[in-house]
């Protein structure tokens, strides 16, 4: 390994570990996530025993699609899993463009660590809050809805989130590209949330789509995170049987990552040539 | 690719950069209808030696062309032409050789992390800046004490003054402890007393071997630091030398200010007389007033001859002032502008 490489990644450790700083800074928003990760999907949950009650038939019939009984257990996975999915795709964005705002984006750039520490470093801190909000929703399963979780189930989705990571990262990554290039990514964010939240199963089997619906699904990367997520917890599926889903993950996580280093440093040149480094 | 240790800190030449004006609409690149934008030329093949451990400063009027000038030379922007090397590392092929060795304060206190420390906001920064994590303790406490901080290093910044941010601002510029620093307007906005203290800091950084290259249009502050100075105006350097030779370049050893009243349409002649005497270097009209900036060899033969030429155009002279020359004199003589116009 490089000096320069030992450097930069501890210049990456560091961009996190301020960023918490900042964060531990106003102590209400640890309190204010206390409840979303809970009170959220428990609408979601009332809202499908309004629907079907205690009815046997429409109980089997969401479990043939949904491949678990457990309606509570797949509907917080699913809200988990698409809270933690936001977080990353407004992190790296988010990140940046606080920093122009804040107009400490060009004191960053005079420094020699490398673009990506300051793209995708600020964005570590959200591990933190992903094991907090993904801690926080296990405990809530378990203690509190009875479900049963163990400590190889619990390990196995450990190991899904590690996989989806990069391809979060490298979408999140992408959206902060457009931060240098426009200054304002948020209405970008919502559309492709909005895509996620209507193709990717959050609250529902994606068998429910239509057959071109399911195809869209089927591309995005989320899904895999999701079912994944459902099947190593709810439905005791192996690692060994997810592995075209965490090849899938993975190929697209190396595919975007690619992609949104390549989208930054076109978009910083352009920056450096225009002068918008600063501008927003 | 290696730089020489000898050599100059700064060295550019032709050094141009070319920006759009106005926008270009979304439309108008949909459908592919061609760049006309006109282009303006904020600096315009600028060339310039700064050598290892003097001040150098960049003097000129707002828009002048100071900061994108140096913001070419930090990496921050690239040049449209020319060719700029810091300490032999060439800005735009070598630009993480060029941050690693220098140090720039480019932005004001808002570039700070106000919810950190100082010393938080610092190893921050000594991270990005690569400095070995055995020797952050030490750097960031060597940085704190040469902008005189050390006792308030853990508060946050938010409870900071203007003047201590500009201070930690400076700090911060010498963590990567660097042989070259680049200050941007460092006392603008600051009160005279905090303006003197970060001067004062300035000048330390020279005894310590550092070259500082820094902008300003504050006349004084760069009479009083710099050795030597590149007068710029338009994108154009247009005089360099140190503070006194730039000085003695107007034939005048004494500025000679004036206001008067009376005058109706005499202007001309009452400027052909002063003219006899010295050399009538700005005038301006405002209510009735004509205010006067006259370059002379002897404020104490030129003043009563001024009084006998307004009496002879039927005018009177309400306000004298005799003053040094300064660069204030130099920039008027060669652009025929105040450097606060």
């Amino acid at each position: 390994m490089t000096a320069s490489l030992v450097a930069d990644l501890h210049a990456f450790a560091a961009a996190g570990v301020k960023e918490f700083r900042i964060l531990r800074r106003y102590p209400t928003l640890f309190l204010g996530f206390l409840f979303w990760p809970i009170v959220l999907p428990f609408s979601y949950v009332l809202q499908a025993r309004g629907f079907a009650g205690g009815n046997a038939a429409a109980e089997a019939a969401f479990a043939t699609r949904a491949g678990t009984a457990d309606v509570v257990g797949f509907l917080f996975l699913g809200f988990t899993a698409y809270m933690w999915i936001s977080m990353i795709l407004w992190g790296p964005g988010t990140a940046l463009r606080t920093e122009q705002v804040r107009g400490s984006l060009e004191a960053l750039f005079l420094t020699p660590a490398s673009r990506l520490v300051i793209l995708f470093g600020p964005a570590f801190s959200q591990i933190v809050w992903a094991l907090y909000m993904f801690g926080l929703v296990g405990i809530a399963m378990v203690f509190v809805f009875g479900i049963d979780i163990g400590l190889v189930e619990a390990i196995r989705a450990l190991v899904i989130i590690a996989v989806a990571t990069p391809a979060l990262y490298g979408m999140g990554a992408l959206f902060a590209s457009v931060v240098l290039r426009f200054g304002e990514v948020g209405a970008l964010v919502q559309t492709v949330r909005g895509i996620f939240t209507a193709f990717c199963g959050m609250t529902f089997p994606i068998i429910v789509l239509p057959e071109w619906g399911r195809a869209v699904a089927l591309a995005l990367p989320p899904t895999y995170l999701i079912g994944g997520l459902r099947s190593a917890l709810l439905a005791g599926a192996d690692l060994v049987s997810l592995i075209p889903d965490m090849a899938f993950l993975l190929a697209s996580g190396l595919f975007l990552c690619a992609a949104a280093v390549v989208a930054f440093r076109s978009t910083e040149r352009y920056a450096r040539r225009g002068g918008s480094l600063a501008q927003y | 690719m290696t730089a020489t240790e000898k050599g100059p800190a700064v060295e550019a030449i032709g050094l141009v950069k070319e920006f759009e004006k106005g926008r270009r609409t979304v439309w108008q690149r949909l459908r592919g209808e061609p760049d006309q934008r006109e282009r303006f030329r904020a600096v315009d093949g600028i060339d310039l030696r700064v050598e290892r451990g003097e001040i150098f400063g960049v003097l000129g009027p707002n828009g002048a062309g100071k900061t994108t000038t140096l913001k070419m030379l930090s990496t921050l922007l690239e040049p449209t032409s020319g060719t700029a090397r810091i300490l032999g590392w060439d800005v735009v092929r070598d630009a993480r050789e060029v941050r690693r060795r220098m140090g720039a304060v480019l932005s004001d206190g808002r570039s700070l992390y106000w919810k950190l420390t100082a010393r938080e906001n610092l190893q921050y920064f000594a991270a990005l800046y690569h400095v070995p994590p055995a020797l952050h303790k030490e750097r960031i406490a060597s940085a704190l004490a040469a902008v005189h901080l050390d006792d308030r290093a853990d508060d946050y910044v938010e409870r900071y003054s203007t003047g201590m941010r500009q201070r930690l601002l400076l700090a911060r510029a010498l963590i990567p402890d660097p042989e070259l620093l680049m200050l941007d307007e460092p006392t603008v906005g600051l009160d005279p007393q905090s303006a003197r203290d970060l001067r004062d800091r300035v000048r330390e950084m020279r005894t310590q071997g550092r070259t500082v290259l820094f902008t300003t249009h504050y006349m004084e502050e760069a009479d009083q630091l710099c050795d030597r100075i590149a007068i710029i105006d338009h994108g154009h350097i247009v005089a360099l030398d140190t503070p006194a030779a730039l000085k003695r370049t107007i034939a005048a050893t004494e500025v000679v200010r004036l206001e008067v009243q009376g005058l109706a349409a005499s202007d001309p002649a009452l400027l052909a007389r002063l003219e006899k005497s010295g050399s009538v270097a700005r005038q301006e009209r405002q209510n009735g007033v004509l205010s006067l900036t006259i370059h002379c060899r002897s404020a104490r033969d030129f003043v009563p001859a001024a009084f006998d030429a307004a009496r002879a155009e039927g005018a009177t002279i309400d306000h004298v002032e005799v003053v040094a020359v300064t660069l204030e004199d130099v920039f008027l003589a060669l652009t025929g502008r105040e450097l606060r116009e």
